[in-house]
């Protein structure tokens, strides 16, 4: 899907498209389906880290993986409606268009559940009353600078053209940007949340 | 030196028995509750059937008098019992209540099963909820008053268990699992009368 | 030689009121449940003055009406916004009930079933339809019929979502009445139990367009929402006061501060 289809495409052209790219772009949907959740671990990683963190209740983090369970089902969702859109390439072309459409919506627009995450996971840290925080403090700027970020992208369906469009640079690239760096960083800022852990200067009470 | 008075008022009040409210305060507040909302699709009903007398009245004369006149001796006879076993909770008599409140039990779980043996045919002949607005009201009343008396059960259930296993079972607990009952009796009545009996 | 007198702390109301409100204990907690306020103002913004999809249209409107109804409406910003706030449905219809429900002495698998079925009834029963009705105002020249399809789907998704609703409302209204610490009062649980019960009534929306029982039906939908509005103020103000009933010595962060070595107790002024 790279380039990404642009949304000005008439549904003939995208009718072709998925004729022209029909095995590539199957073979996408069906990894897609099965590793749709493969982000699903490392957040759940994050959750546990953060029911380590001391607050008054364990809320941000329950709330952590009710967002987590939302954000990549919404994925699932874009993934169906790719694979459906491929799945009988001599359909009405209109109708092929319209499933393209709604994958793109799911796919790009869900920043949702990603904002409310980040969000949990700034506030946990900043209101963590541990005398030796199980995240870095510079996390939760980092988190809070993320969810700025994703915004634009939840007005992708508002627009066709510019960069808000879902092939635009707010919405598409700074969105998927924002998310990879955002992984990437967690994941590095992880290893050392785990290997700390056990470490504690203070008896943790039960 | 203490006058007659002091006397009288160092006793502590007794209340005459019977005066107090069986069962549970938070369960009469769900049984008044659940009454007034059956009551507002009854009400509907009624309107509706004010507007569509000959469709209501042609649809009911397909309703088997029957087995609703047996579900109401069923609901009705198993209430008695339900009663009965309560007043035994009370009166300290907790084997008789135990066997009085398992043959409840067995005859009101009977009002599914002919429930089942009153709706499947009708299924299987094509008369679906769906078919027309009286067939709608009376598959959701019928079925919404089935699903309380699932619940009953359930709550029978436990207050059995409850009896058989504690040495002094709560009294509130059985007071409350009875007056649900006799609220379901008490709605089917209502339900019997209006789909059944109404022509 | 007179004894040093010990540290005093400053006396509660001499402390600047902002200061004192991010100092409060249990500062996360109060966060989660204000944004329920938030999402809702948003929520009913989205769906009513802007879009007039609540209360819902009549499942009988004409083929035309329903065309000119999708292509027109600021359906797309609408959808943009919900989609923004979206993430905050988690925290509304998880967090802000978490509250309570971790303090309550029930089985902790009515816990997660509440949360799983709220998880699952957010994106089936709200970001779903909402999507659908972003997506049919997004391109004009859509056909008519492929339009009215997205009107059906996308009101049956929102009024007929059941069992994705009835999971979480059984769950909260087992664990209110079960719970032995009556962190909620017992008749709330009972009302928890009509809200299960609304999800019932609902069903009827699948089956027929006609009032009473169509999706914006005087039964499957007015008396619904009569009950269910209510509720969800009772609910809200009920969990702000277990909220601030909650004893200082069951939060976690209390607990540390006093079992570290570094710990001074304010002297309690009688």
């Amino acid at each position: 899907m790279w380039p990404p289809l642009s949304p000005q495409m008439t549904p003939e052209d995208v009718a072709a498209f998925y004729r022209e790219h029909h095995s590539a772009m199957l073979g996408v949907v069906v990894i897609c389906n099965i590793l749709g959740t493969v982000l699903v671990p490392i957040f759940a990683t994050i959750a546990v880290q953060m029911m380590r963190i001391v607050n008054s209740s364990k809320v941000f983090a329950v709330t952590y993986i009710a967002a987590i369970a939302m954000g990549a089902t919404a994925f699932i969702i874009a993934d169906y409606c790719w694979g459906v859109a491929l799945f009988r390439p001599d359909r009405n072309p209109q109708l092929i268009s319209l499933l393209n459409d709604l994958g793109w919506i799911f796919f790009i627009a869900p920043v949702g559940p990603l904002i409310a995450m980040n969000l949990c996971l700034a506030g946990a840290i900043y209101l963590d009353a541990r005398p030796d925080p199980v995240f870095p403090r510079w996390v939760a700027h980092f988190n809070v600078v993320t969810a700025v970020l994703s915004v634009p992208a939840a007005f992708a369906i508002t627009t066709k053209t510019g960069p808000l469009a879902w092939d635009g640079s707010l919405s598409f690239t700074l969105r998927l940007t924002t998310l990879a760096v955002y992984v990437g960083v967690m994941f590095i800022v992880l290893l050392g949340v785990i290997s700390r852990q056990g470490d504690e200067a203070v008896e943790m009470p039960a | 030196m203490t006058s007659s008075a002091d006397a009288v008022m160092t006793k502590p009040p007794t209340t005459p028995p019977g005066s107090q409210l069986a069962g549970e305060g938070s369960m009469w507040f769900f049984i008044i509750g659940d009454l007034i909302i059956f009551s507002v699709y009854f009400v509907f009903y009624t309107w509706h059937r004010g507007i569509n007398q000959e469709l209501f009245l042609e649809s009911q004369l397909q309703l088997n008098q029957g087995i609703g006149f047996i579900n109401t001796l069923i609901l009705l006879t198993s209430s008695l019992f339900i009663a009965l076993g309560a007043q035994s909770v009370h009166e300290g008599e907790y084997r008789r209540a135990l066997a009085l409140m398992r043959t409840a039990f067995f005859i009101g779980a009977l009002f599914p099963v002919l429930k089942m043996v009153e709706w499947l045919p009708k299924i299987n002949a094509g008369i679906t909820p769906g078919e027309n607005l009286f067939y709608l009201y009376y598959y959701i009343m019928t079925g919404l008053h089935l699903c309380h008396v699932l619940l009953g059960l359930v709550i029978q259930a436990f207050v059995l268990r409850h009896l058989a296993s504690e040495k002094t079972p709560d009294a509130e607990f059985v007071d409350s699992g009875a007056v649900y009952w006799h609220m379901v009796d008490l709605l089917w009545i209502v339900v019997f009368a209006m789909f059944y009996l109404m022509r | 030689m007179s004894e040093p007198t010990a540290a005093i702390e400053p006396i509660a109301s001499v402390q600047p009121k902002k200061i004192r409100w991010l100092k409060n204990k249990k500062l996360d907690q109060y966060l989660v449940f204000w944004v329920v306020p938030v999402f809702f103002q948003v929520f009913g913004l989205v769906f009513v003055p802007l879009t007039w999809m609540m209360p819902p249209m009549s499942p009988d409107k004409p083929l035309a009406d329903i065309v000119t109804f999708m292509q027109t409406s600021p359906l797309e910003l609408a959808l943009s916004l919900y989609i923004l706030v979206s993430g905050l449905g988690a925290v509304v219809t998880v967090g802000a009930y978490w509250l309570v429900l971790a303090r309550m002495a029930v089985s902790p698998a009515i816990k997660y079933a509440f949360l799983a079925g709220q998880v699952i009834g957010s994106v089936v029963g709200a970001l779903l339809p909402v999507s659908l009705f972003g997506l049919a105002g997004f391109r004009s020249g859509y056909d008519p019929e492929t339009l009215a399809m997205f009107y059906d789907f996308a009101y049956l998704a929102y009024n007929g979502s059941l069992g994705c609703f009835c999971l979480p409302w059984l769950a909260l209204s087992l664990a209110i009445i079960l719970d032995k610490n009556r962190i909620l009062p017992k008749w709330l649980g009972y009302y928890t139990a009509w809200q299960y019960v609304t999800e019932l009534f609902a069903a009827s929306v699948w089956l027929t367009t006609a009032q009473p029982f169509g999706w914006n039906g005087y039964l499957a939908f007015y008396f619904n929402m009569l009950l269910y509005v209510p509720w969800q103020i009772i609910i809200f103000f009920q969990i702000y006061k277990a909220l601030k009933n909650q004893p200082e010595d069951e939060l976690d962060n209390v607990r540390l501060e006093r079992s570290l070595p570094s710990y001074q107790a304010v002297p309690a002024y009688s």
